[in-house]
Protein backbone atom coordinates (compact mmCIF):
# COMPACT_ATOMS: atom_id res chain seq x y z
CA UNK A 1 0.00 0.00 0.00
CA UNK A 2 1.05 3.33 -1.05
CA UNK A 3 -0.53 6.69 -0.24
CA UNK A 4 -1.83 8.13 -3.51
CA UNK A 5 -0.13 11.39 -3.08
CA UNK A 6 3.14 9.22 -4.00
CA UNK A 7 1.43 7.97 -7.21
CA UNK A 8 3.94 9.01 -9.82
CA UNK A 9 4.01 8.39 -13.80
CA UNK A 10 5.01 4.80 -14.05
CA UNK A 11 3.43 3.36 -10.49
CA UNK A 12 2.01 0.11 -11.08
CA UNK A 13 -1.19 -0.13 -9.04
CA UNK A 14 -3.87 -2.81 -8.60
CA UNK A 15 -7.54 -1.17 -9.46
CA UNK A 16 -10.09 -3.71 -9.29
CA UNK A 17 -7.86 -6.84 -9.54
CA UNK A 18 -6.27 -5.73 -12.23
CA UNK A 19 -3.09 -3.87 -13.33
CA UNK A 20 -2.79 -0.25 -14.32
CA UNK A 21 0.14 1.99 -15.37
CA UNK A 22 -0.09 5.48 -14.33
CA UNK A 23 0.98 7.42 -17.24
CA UNK A 24 -0.21 10.78 -16.01
CA UNK A 25 -0.86 12.50 -12.52
CA UNK A 26 -1.96 15.88 -11.26
CA UNK A 27 -2.74 17.12 -7.97
CA UNK A 28 -5.98 19.32 -7.52
CA UNK A 29 -7.11 21.26 -4.97
CA UNK A 30 -10.59 21.64 -5.60
CA UNK A 31 -11.58 25.26 -4.53
CA UNK A 32 -10.81 25.64 -0.60
CA UNK A 33 -10.74 22.36 -0.28
CA UNK A 34 -8.01 19.37 0.77
CA UNK A 35 -5.73 18.08 -1.74
CA UNK A 36 -6.46 15.29 -4.30
CA UNK A 37 -4.05 13.61 -6.70
CA UNK A 38 -6.10 13.12 -10.52
CA UNK A 39 -4.62 10.15 -12.08
CA UNK A 40 -4.66 8.64 -15.49
CA UNK A 41 -4.35 5.01 -16.00
CA UNK A 42 -3.84 2.27 -18.29
CA UNK A 43 -4.34 -1.17 -18.55
CA UNK A 44 -1.23 -3.40 -20.33
CA UNK A 45 -3.76 -6.32 -21.18
CA UNK A 46 -6.37 -4.22 -22.51
CA UNK A 47 -5.22 -0.79 -24.00
CA UNK A 48 -8.25 0.64 -21.61
CA UNK A 49 -7.49 4.05 -20.21
CA UNK A 50 -8.92 4.79 -16.81
CA UNK A 51 -9.22 8.55 -14.53
CA UNK A 52 -9.83 7.98 -10.82
CA UNK A 53 -8.93 10.84 -8.69
CA UNK A 54 -8.15 9.92 -4.85
CA UNK A 55 -7.28 12.04 -2.14
CA UNK A 56 -3.70 12.17 -1.39
CA UNK A 57 -3.87 10.54 2.22
CA UNK A 58 -5.98 7.63 0.69
CA UNK A 59 -4.59 4.15 0.59
CA UNK A 60 -3.84 2.61 -2.81
CA UNK A 61 -2.79 -0.52 -3.39
CA UNK A 62 0.76 -0.76 -5.49
CA UNK A 63 2.48 -3.55 -6.98
CA UNK A 64 5.64 -4.94 -7.28
CA UNK A 65 7.59 -4.47 -10.73
CA UNK A 66 10.71 -5.29 -12.08
CA UNK A 67 11.90 -3.66 -15.21
CA UNK A 68 14.12 -5.97 -18.01
CA UNK A 69 16.38 -5.35 -20.66
CA UNK A 70 14.27 -6.62 -23.93
CA UNK A 71 15.22 -6.52 -27.50
CA UNK A 72 12.71 -5.12 -30.12
CA UNK A 73 12.65 -7.65 -32.74
CA UNK A 74 9.87 -7.36 -34.88
CA UNK A 75 5.48 -6.69 -35.37
CA UNK A 76 2.97 -8.64 -37.08
CA UNK A 77 0.25 -6.44 -36.98
CA UNK A 78 -1.03 -7.80 -33.84
CA UNK A 79 1.89 -8.13 -31.83
CA UNK A 80 5.06 -6.54 -30.77
CA UNK A 81 7.95 -9.28 -30.40
CA UNK A 82 10.28 -9.13 -28.03
CA UNK A 83 12.75 -11.46 -26.65
CA UNK A 84 14.20 -11.24 -23.13
CA UNK A 85 18.30 -10.26 -23.21
CA UNK A 86 18.80 -12.49 -20.23
CA UNK A 87 17.15 -15.57 -21.01
CA UNK A 88 16.52 -15.33 -24.88
CA UNK A 89 13.07 -15.87 -24.14
CA UNK A 90 10.33 -14.50 -26.60
CA UNK A 91 7.73 -12.68 -25.70
CA UNK A 92 4.28 -10.65 -27.32
CA UNK A 93 2.67 -7.83 -26.23
CA UNK A 94 -0.20 -6.36 -28.01
CA UNK A 95 0.16 -3.24 -29.89
CA UNK A 96 -3.56 -1.75 -29.33
CA UNK A 97 -1.79 -1.27 -25.86
CA UNK A 98 1.16 1.26 -26.58
CA UNK A 99 -0.48 3.23 -29.71
CA UNK A 100 2.03 4.79 -32.55
CA UNK A 101 4.76 3.00 -30.31
CA UNK A 102 5.81 0.79 -33.72
CA UNK A 103 6.56 4.47 -35.25
CA UNK A 104 9.15 4.99 -32.33
CA UNK A 105 10.49 1.85 -31.95
CA UNK A 106 13.46 0.65 -33.61
CA UNK A 107 14.13 -2.87 -34.90
CA UNK A 108 17.36 -4.14 -33.03
CA UNK A 109 17.10 -2.03 -30.38
CA UNK A 110 16.70 -2.67 -26.39
CA UNK A 111 14.14 -1.23 -24.45
CA UNK A 112 13.40 -1.48 -20.39
CA UNK A 113 10.20 -3.53 -20.33
CA UNK A 114 8.11 -3.15 -16.94
CA UNK A 115 6.82 -6.65 -15.68
CA UNK A 116 5.05 -7.76 -13.10
CA UNK A 117 4.88 -11.22 -12.29
CA UNK A 118 5.52 -12.80 -15.85
CA UNK A 119 3.06 -10.13 -17.39
CA UNK A 120 4.65 -6.94 -19.60
CA UNK A 121 2.54 -4.01 -17.85
CA UNK A 122 4.90 -1.01 -20.42
CA UNK A 123 7.61 -0.50 -22.46
CA UNK A 124 10.16 2.53 -21.65
CA UNK A 125 10.70 4.84 -24.33
CA UNK A 126 13.25 7.44 -23.88
CA UNK A 127 11.83 10.89 -24.14
CA UNK A 128 14.48 12.19 -26.72
CA UNK A 129 15.53 9.85 -29.61
CA UNK A 130 17.65 10.08 -32.27
CA UNK A 131 15.99 9.30 -36.01
CA UNK A 132 17.33 8.99 -39.37
CA UNK A 133 15.41 11.10 -41.64
CA UNK A 134 14.02 8.41 -44.50
CA UNK A 135 11.93 10.43 -46.69
CA UNK A 136 11.59 14.58 -46.81
CA UNK A 137 9.80 16.32 -48.72
CA UNK A 138 11.62 19.01 -51.09
CA UNK A 139 11.07 21.98 -49.46
CA UNK A 140 9.94 25.19 -52.27
CA UNK A 141 12.34 27.20 -53.82
CA UNK A 142 12.33 30.66 -52.71
CA UNK A 143 10.12 29.53 -49.43
CA UNK A 144 12.34 31.69 -47.15
CA UNK A 145 9.83 32.60 -44.43
CA UNK A 146 11.30 32.14 -41.65
CA UNK A 147 9.57 29.00 -39.59
CA UNK A 148 8.64 27.40 -42.89
CA UNK A 149 7.88 23.70 -41.77
CA UNK A 150 7.56 20.49 -44.21
CA UNK A 151 6.85 17.01 -42.93
CA UNK A 152 9.44 14.22 -42.84
CA UNK A 153 9.73 10.15 -42.46
CA UNK A 154 11.62 9.07 -40.15
CA UNK A 155 13.08 5.20 -40.69
CA UNK A 156 10.61 4.09 -38.48
CA UNK A 157 7.80 5.72 -40.23
CA UNK A 158 7.14 8.40 -38.05
CA UNK A 159 5.88 11.68 -39.37
CA UNK A 160 7.28 14.73 -38.13
CA UNK A 161 6.97 18.49 -38.43
CA UNK A 162 10.79 19.88 -38.57
CA UNK A 163 12.03 22.78 -40.38
CA UNK A 164 12.75 22.93 -44.12
CA UNK A 165 16.30 22.88 -44.18
CA UNK A 166 16.11 19.45 -42.68
CA UNK A 167 17.20 16.77 -45.94
CA UNK A 168 17.13 12.89 -46.08
CA UNK A 169 19.81 11.11 -44.87
CA UNK A 170 20.19 14.06 -41.66
CA UNK A 171 19.57 12.86 -38.26
CA UNK A 172 17.10 14.42 -36.11
CA UNK A 173 16.10 14.48 -32.39
CA UNK A 174 12.61 14.33 -31.58
CA UNK A 175 10.70 14.61 -28.53
CA UNK A 176 8.56 10.71 -28.05
CA UNK A 177 5.91 12.18 -26.23
CA UNK A 178 5.40 14.71 -28.54
CA UNK A 179 6.07 13.47 -31.48
CA UNK A 180 7.82 17.12 -31.88
CA UNK A 181 11.09 17.81 -33.68
CA UNK A 182 13.72 19.28 -31.25
CA UNK A 183 16.93 19.99 -33.42
CA UNK A 184 19.17 18.55 -36.20
CA UNK A 185 21.84 16.32 -35.13
CA UNK A 186 25.19 16.72 -36.30
CA UNK A 187 26.99 13.57 -37.67
CA UNK B 1 12.13 32.91 -23.99
CA UNK B 2 8.31 33.49 -25.42
CA UNK B 3 8.53 36.87 -26.98
CA UNK B 4 4.87 36.68 -28.05
CA UNK B 5 3.74 35.66 -24.93
CA UNK B 6 5.43 38.82 -22.96
CA UNK B 7 4.00 40.81 -25.09
CA UNK B 8 0.87 39.89 -24.47
CA UNK B 9 0.72 39.59 -20.96
CA UNK B 10 1.44 43.02 -20.96
CA UNK B 11 -1.64 44.04 -23.40
CA UNK B 12 -3.82 42.44 -21.32
CA UNK B 13 -2.80 43.96 -18.21
CA UNK B 14 -2.64 47.28 -19.83
CA UNK B 15 -6.49 46.75 -20.85
CA UNK B 16 -7.70 45.45 -17.59
CA UNK B 17 -6.06 48.37 -15.77
CA UNK B 18 -8.06 50.99 -18.35
CA UNK B 19 -10.81 48.93 -17.53
CA UNK B 20 -10.55 49.19 -14.42
CA UNK B 21 -9.74 53.14 -13.92
CA UNK B 22 -13.17 53.58 -16.24
CA UNK B 23 -15.15 51.77 -14.18
CA UNK B 24 -13.94 53.71 -10.81
CA UNK B 25 -11.96 51.12 -9.00
CA UNK B 26 -8.99 51.99 -7.29
CA UNK B 27 -5.71 50.27 -7.84
CA UNK B 28 -3.78 49.24 -4.45
CA UNK B 29 -0.66 48.03 -3.59
CA UNK B 30 0.14 45.68 -1.02
CA UNK B 31 2.77 43.84 0.24
CA UNK B 32 3.77 40.17 -0.69
CA UNK B 33 5.43 39.45 2.56
CA UNK B 34 2.55 39.33 5.61
CA UNK B 35 3.14 38.97 9.41
CA UNK B 36 -0.15 37.67 9.54
CA UNK B 37 -2.51 35.40 7.08
CA UNK B 38 -6.19 34.59 7.25
CA UNK B 39 -6.15 30.65 8.61
CA UNK B 40 -6.78 28.50 5.41
CA UNK B 41 -6.41 24.81 6.53
CA UNK B 42 -6.18 23.58 2.68
CA UNK B 43 -3.33 25.78 1.36
CA UNK B 44 0.15 25.12 2.40
CA UNK B 45 2.26 28.77 2.76
CA UNK B 46 5.78 30.06 2.28
CA UNK B 47 7.69 31.27 5.39
CA UNK B 48 10.62 33.67 5.85
CA UNK B 49 12.59 35.04 8.43
CA UNK B 50 13.25 38.42 8.85
CA UNK B 51 16.57 39.22 10.37
CA UNK B 52 18.11 42.01 12.46
CA UNK B 53 20.69 43.33 14.83
CA UNK B 54 18.01 45.85 16.53
CA UNK B 55 14.90 43.43 17.03
CA UNK B 56 13.93 40.20 17.75
CA UNK B 57 14.11 38.16 14.44
CA UNK B 58 10.79 36.85 13.37
CA UNK B 59 8.67 34.36 11.24
CA UNK B 60 7.02 35.88 8.01
CA UNK B 61 4.96 34.84 5.15
CA UNK B 62 4.46 35.00 1.53
CA UNK B 63 0.99 36.00 0.81
CA UNK B 64 -1.03 32.99 -0.74
CA UNK B 65 -4.18 35.99 -1.48
CA UNK B 66 -3.76 39.65 -1.18
CA UNK B 67 -7.06 39.74 0.69
CA UNK B 68 -5.50 40.18 4.37
CA UNK B 69 -4.60 43.19 3.13
CA UNK B 70 -7.16 44.34 1.01
CA UNK B 71 -10.56 44.14 3.18
CA UNK B 72 -8.83 46.56 5.66
CA UNK B 73 -8.73 48.67 2.69
CA UNK B 74 -12.07 48.63 2.29
CA UNK B 75 -13.22 49.38 5.12
CA UNK B 76 -11.12 52.37 5.39
CA UNK B 77 -11.85 53.83 1.69
CA UNK B 78 -15.41 51.80 1.37
CA UNK B 79 -14.55 51.81 -2.55
CA UNK B 80 -14.09 48.93 -4.68
CA UNK B 81 -10.80 48.21 -5.45
CA UNK B 82 -8.38 45.99 -7.21
CA UNK B 83 -4.80 44.50 -7.64
CA UNK B 84 -2.87 42.45 -9.72
CA UNK B 85 -0.02 41.08 -7.15
CA UNK B 86 2.28 37.39 -7.14
CA UNK B 87 0.66 34.96 -4.63
CA UNK B 88 2.63 31.78 -3.54
CA UNK B 89 0.90 28.49 -2.28
CA UNK B 90 3.21 25.56 -1.45
CA UNK B 91 2.98 22.15 -2.20
CA UNK B 92 1.62 22.69 -5.57
CA UNK B 93 2.14 20.78 -8.21
CA UNK B 94 4.63 22.52 -10.80
CA UNK B 95 2.65 21.41 -14.03
CA UNK B 96 0.09 22.29 -16.66
CA UNK B 97 -2.20 25.16 -14.78
CA UNK B 98 0.07 25.62 -11.34
CA UNK B 99 2.66 26.98 -10.14
CA UNK B 100 4.13 27.62 -6.68
CA UNK B 101 3.99 31.55 -7.33
CA UNK B 102 1.24 32.93 -9.67
CA UNK B 103 -0.41 35.93 -11.00
CA UNK B 104 -3.73 36.82 -8.84
CA UNK B 105 -6.34 39.15 -10.21
CA UNK B 106 -8.14 40.24 -7.13
CA UNK B 107 -11.59 43.07 -7.20
CA UNK B 108 -14.13 44.09 -4.59
CA UNK B 109 -16.97 45.68 -6.34
CA UNK B 110 -18.67 47.85 -2.99
CA UNK B 111 -22.21 47.48 -3.37
CA UNK B 112 -22.51 44.00 -5.53
CA UNK B 113 -23.22 40.84 -4.29
CA UNK B 114 -22.10 37.64 -6.00
CA UNK B 115 -24.79 37.86 -8.88
CA UNK B 116 -23.27 41.34 -9.83
CA UNK B 117 -19.86 39.92 -9.80
CA UNK B 118 -20.80 37.44 -12.60
CA UNK B 119 -21.86 40.10 -15.10
CA UNK B 120 -18.96 42.52 -13.92
CA UNK B 121 -16.37 39.48 -15.04
CA UNK B 122 -18.52 38.94 -18.07
CA UNK B 123 -17.92 42.57 -18.92
CA UNK B 124 -14.60 42.67 -17.89
CA UNK B 125 -13.34 39.74 -20.13
CA UNK B 126 -15.46 40.77 -22.99
CA UNK B 127 -13.86 44.24 -23.33
CA UNK B 128 -10.05 42.84 -22.18
CA UNK B 129 -9.62 40.07 -24.01
CA UNK B 130 -7.09 39.73 -26.11
CA UNK B 131 -7.57 39.39 -30.33
CA UNK B 132 -8.02 35.49 -31.19
CA UNK B 133 -9.25 34.19 -28.00
CA UNK B 134 -11.22 31.28 -28.60
CA UNK B 135 -14.90 31.27 -27.76
CA UNK B 136 -15.16 28.66 -25.37
CA UNK B 137 -12.99 31.40 -23.23
CA UNK B 138 -15.23 34.32 -23.97
CA UNK B 139 -18.55 35.50 -22.81
CA UNK B 140 -21.42 35.02 -22.29
CA UNK B 141 -21.01 32.49 -19.50
CA UNK B 142 -23.20 29.35 -19.18
CA UNK B 143 -24.26 29.47 -15.57
CA UNK B 144 -25.17 26.57 -13.41
CA UNK B 145 -25.53 25.83 -9.79
CA UNK B 146 -23.40 22.96 -7.95
CA UNK B 147 -27.10 21.68 -7.20
CA UNK B 148 -27.81 20.93 -10.62
CA UNK B 149 -24.28 19.84 -11.69
CA UNK B 150 -24.52 16.90 -9.04
CA UNK B 151 -27.72 16.11 -10.43
CA UNK B 152 -26.74 15.82 -13.90
CA UNK B 153 -23.62 13.86 -13.86
CA UNK B 154 -24.00 12.35 -10.57
CA UNK B 155 -27.86 11.85 -10.33
CA UNK B 156 -28.45 13.08 -7.17
CA UNK B 157 -30.24 15.12 -5.20
CA UNK B 158 -27.68 17.56 -3.25
CA UNK B 159 -30.36 19.26 -1.41
CA UNK B 160 -31.43 15.86 -0.20
CA UNK B 161 -28.45 14.99 0.45
CA UNK B 162 -27.18 17.08 3.27
CA UNK B 163 -25.60 14.56 6.24
CA UNK B 164 -21.93 12.70 6.11
CA UNK B 165 -24.15 8.81 5.45
CA UNK B 166 -26.47 9.48 2.76
CA UNK B 167 -23.42 11.61 0.55
CA UNK B 168 -21.35 8.52 1.48
CA UNK B 169 -24.03 6.48 0.10
CA UNK B 170 -24.23 8.39 -3.43
CA UNK B 171 -20.70 8.19 -3.47
CA UNK B 172 -20.86 4.20 -2.97
CA UNK B 173 -23.67 3.98 -5.85
CA UNK B 174 -21.45 5.61 -7.91
CA UNK B 175 -18.86 3.42 -7.56
CA UNK B 176 -16.31 5.17 -5.76
CA UNK B 177 -14.20 3.72 -3.02
CA UNK B 178 -14.53 5.51 0.19
CA UNK B 179 -12.91 4.57 2.72
CA UNK B 180 -13.61 2.72 6.10
CA UNK B 181 -12.91 5.44 8.39
CA UNK B 182 -15.79 8.00 8.43
CA UNK B 183 -14.52 11.35 6.70
CA UNK B 184 -16.22 14.72 6.50
CA UNK B 185 -19.16 15.63 4.31
CA UNK B 186 -17.02 17.65 2.18
CA UNK B 187 -13.91 15.40 1.62
CA UNK B 188 -17.02 13.10 0.34
CA UNK B 189 -18.45 15.65 -1.86
CA UNK B 190 -14.63 16.52 -3.42
CA UNK B 191 -14.43 12.91 -4.01
CA UNK B 192 -17.83 13.08 -5.86
CA UNK B 193 -17.54 16.79 -7.57
CA UNK B 194 -13.91 15.60 -8.99
CA UNK B 195 -14.83 12.11 -10.45
CA UNK B 196 -18.21 12.44 -11.88
CA UNK B 197 -19.12 16.08 -12.05
CA UNK B 198 -15.98 18.45 -12.94
CA UNK B 199 -14.90 16.36 -15.80
CA UNK B 200 -18.19 16.54 -17.02
CA UNK B 201 -18.46 20.24 -17.06
CA UNK B 202 -19.44 21.51 -20.78
CA UNK B 203 -16.41 23.30 -22.06
CA UNK B 204 -18.17 25.25 -24.97
CA UNK B 205 -18.10 28.67 -22.80
CA UNK B 206 -17.13 29.31 -19.56
CA UNK B 207 -19.11 28.12 -16.94
CA UNK B 208 -20.40 30.06 -13.74
CA UNK B 209 -20.93 27.09 -11.10
CA UNK B 210 -22.72 29.19 -8.37
CA UNK B 211 -23.76 28.02 -4.85
CA UNK B 212 -21.37 25.66 -3.34
CA UNK B 213 -22.54 23.56 -0.56
CA UNK B 214 -21.98 25.53 2.99
CA UNK B 215 -19.82 22.68 4.78
CA UNK B 216 -17.01 23.85 2.71
CA UNK B 217 -16.31 26.25 4.96
CA UNK B 218 -14.88 29.96 3.59
CA UNK B 219 -15.74 33.60 4.05
CA UNK B 220 -18.57 33.92 1.64
CA UNK B 221 -21.73 34.24 3.12
CA UNK B 222 -24.54 31.56 3.90
CA UNK B 223 -27.79 31.59 1.96
CA UNK B 224 -30.44 32.38 4.47
CA UNK B 225 -32.90 29.42 3.92
CA UNK B 226 -30.88 26.97 1.86
CA UNK B 227 -27.47 24.92 2.53
CA UNK B 228 -25.29 26.75 0.31
CA UNK B 229 -22.92 29.56 0.18
CA UNK B 230 -22.86 32.96 -2.03
CA UNK B 231 -19.77 32.03 -3.81
CA UNK B 232 -18.82 30.81 -7.08
CA UNK B 233 -16.02 29.64 -9.48
CA UNK B 234 -15.60 30.11 -13.03
CA UNK B 235 -14.45 27.33 -14.79
CA UNK B 236 -13.01 27.76 -18.67
CA UNK B 237 -11.96 24.99 -21.06
CA UNK B 238 -12.29 22.75 -18.16
CA UNK B 239 -9.74 25.02 -15.72
CA UNK B 240 -10.83 27.00 -12.59
CA UNK B 241 -9.94 30.61 -13.30
CA UNK B 242 -11.83 32.41 -10.67
CA UNK B 243 -13.32 32.23 -7.28
CA UNK B 244 -16.30 34.47 -6.26
CA UNK B 245 -18.06 35.49 -2.63
CA UNK B 246 -20.44 37.46 -1.58
CA UNK B 247 -18.17 38.50 1.38
CA UNK B 248 -18.57 37.87 4.51
CA UNK B 249 -19.60 40.98 6.78
CA UNK B 250 -20.34 39.61 10.27
CA UNK B 251 -17.47 40.22 12.54
CA UNK B 252 -19.23 37.00 14.88
CA UNK B 253 -19.09 34.88 12.19
CA UNK B 254 -15.57 35.97 11.09
CA UNK B 255 -14.48 35.03 14.54
CA UNK B 256 -15.84 31.81 14.84
CA UNK B 257 -13.89 30.99 11.18
CA UNK B 258 -10.78 32.25 12.63
CA UNK B 259 -11.22 30.24 15.45
CA UNK B 260 -12.10 26.83 13.84
CA UNK B 261 -10.05 27.19 10.55
CA UNK B 262 -7.19 27.86 12.91
CA UNK B 263 -7.66 24.69 15.22
CA UNK B 264 -7.66 22.60 11.88
CA UNK B 265 -4.86 24.79 10.27
CA UNK B 266 -2.77 24.09 13.64
CA UNK B 267 -3.90 20.12 14.76
CA UNK B 268 -2.96 19.07 11.30
CA UNK B 269 0.14 20.76 10.70
CA UNK B 270 1.81 20.24 13.68
CA UNK B 271 1.54 16.40 12.44
CA UNK B 272 3.66 17.30 9.28
CA UNK B 273 5.59 19.97 10.60
CA UNK B 274 4.94 22.64 8.23
CA UNK B 275 4.90 26.36 8.37
CA UNK B 276 1.94 27.41 10.74
CA UNK B 277 1.47 30.99 10.07
CA UNK B 278 0.37 33.28 12.99
CA UNK B 279 -3.25 34.93 12.60
CA UNK B 280 -4.13 37.87 13.70
CA UNK B 281 -7.81 37.26 15.61
CA UNK B 282 -8.50 41.33 15.71
CA UNK B 283 -8.61 41.10 11.65
CA UNK B 284 -12.81 40.53 12.28
CA UNK B 285 -12.56 43.98 13.84
CA UNK B 286 -12.96 45.63 10.28
CA UNK B 287 -16.29 44.27 10.19
CA UNK B 288 -18.08 47.09 11.70
CA UNK B 289 -21.17 48.32 10.75
CA UNK B 290 -20.15 50.45 8.41
CA UNK B 291 -18.06 47.76 6.20
CA UNK B 292 -20.10 48.06 2.90
CA UNK B 293 -21.63 45.64 1.30
CA UNK B 294 -19.62 44.14 -0.95
CA UNK B 295 -18.22 41.21 -3.79
CA UNK B 296 -15.34 39.81 -4.21
CA UNK B 297 -13.39 38.25 -7.06
CA UNK B 298 -9.72 36.47 -7.60
CA UNK B 299 -8.97 35.36 -10.66
CA UNK B 300 -5.81 33.58 -11.95
CA UNK B 301 -4.13 35.53 -14.64
CA UNK B 302 -1.49 33.18 -16.11
CA UNK B 303 -4.41 30.69 -16.42
CA UNK B 304 -6.56 33.31 -18.48
CA UNK B 305 -3.71 34.26 -20.62
CA UNK B 306 -2.85 30.72 -21.35
CA UNK B 307 -6.59 30.20 -22.47
CA UNK B 308 -6.90 33.86 -24.39
CA UNK B 309 -3.53 33.06 -25.67
CA UNK B 310 -4.13 29.07 -26.84
CA UNK B 311 -1.27 27.84 -24.43
CA UNK B 312 -0.91 24.66 -23.63
CA UNK B 313 0.19 25.25 -20.07
CA UNK B 314 1.16 28.04 -18.05
CA UNK B 315 4.58 26.57 -18.03
CA UNK B 316 4.49 28.49 -21.59
CA UNK B 317 4.18 32.14 -20.10
CA UNK B 318 5.37 32.31 -17.02
CA UNK B 319 9.03 33.52 -17.21
CA UNK B 320 11.71 31.92 -15.02
CA UNK B 321 9.24 29.03 -14.24
CA UNK B 322 10.47 26.59 -11.83
CA UNK B 323 9.68 23.78 -14.20
CA UNK B 324 13.03 22.25 -15.21
CA UNK B 325 14.84 23.21 -12.47
CA UNK B 326 12.48 21.19 -9.73
CA UNK B 327 11.13 18.83 -11.79
CA UNK B 328 10.71 17.01 -15.28
CA UNK B 329 7.90 19.52 -16.05
CA UNK B 330 5.43 16.71 -15.77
Amino acid sequence: MIKAGQIDKGTALLIKGQPFIVVDREFVNPGKGSAFVRVRLKSPATGQTLRETFKTQDNVEDITVDDRDCQYLYNDGDNFHFMLTETFEQIEIPMATFEDYQFIMKEGETYRVTFWEHQPLDIQIPTKVIFDVAEAEEAIKGDTVTGATKNVTTETGLVVRVPIFIKQGERILVNTETKEYIERVNK
Amino acid sequence: MNVKAIEQRSELMRAMRNWFAENEYLEVSTPIIATNLIPEPTIANFSTQYLSEFYASRELYLIPSPEIHMKPIIAATKRSIYQIIPCFRNREQIGSYHNPEFTMLEYYTVGADDTDSIAITEELIAKTALKGTPEHALPPFKKMSVAEACQLYGGFDLDKTQTSSALRAQAQRLGLHVPFEVESWEATFNRIFLNFVEPNLPQEKPLILFDYPQQIVCLAKKHPRRPYRRRWELYAGGIELANCYDEEQDKEIVKDYYREQYAILVANRSQTGEVIPDIDFAFANIFDEEFPQCSGVAMGIDRLLMLQGNYKTIGDLILFNLSGSITDGN
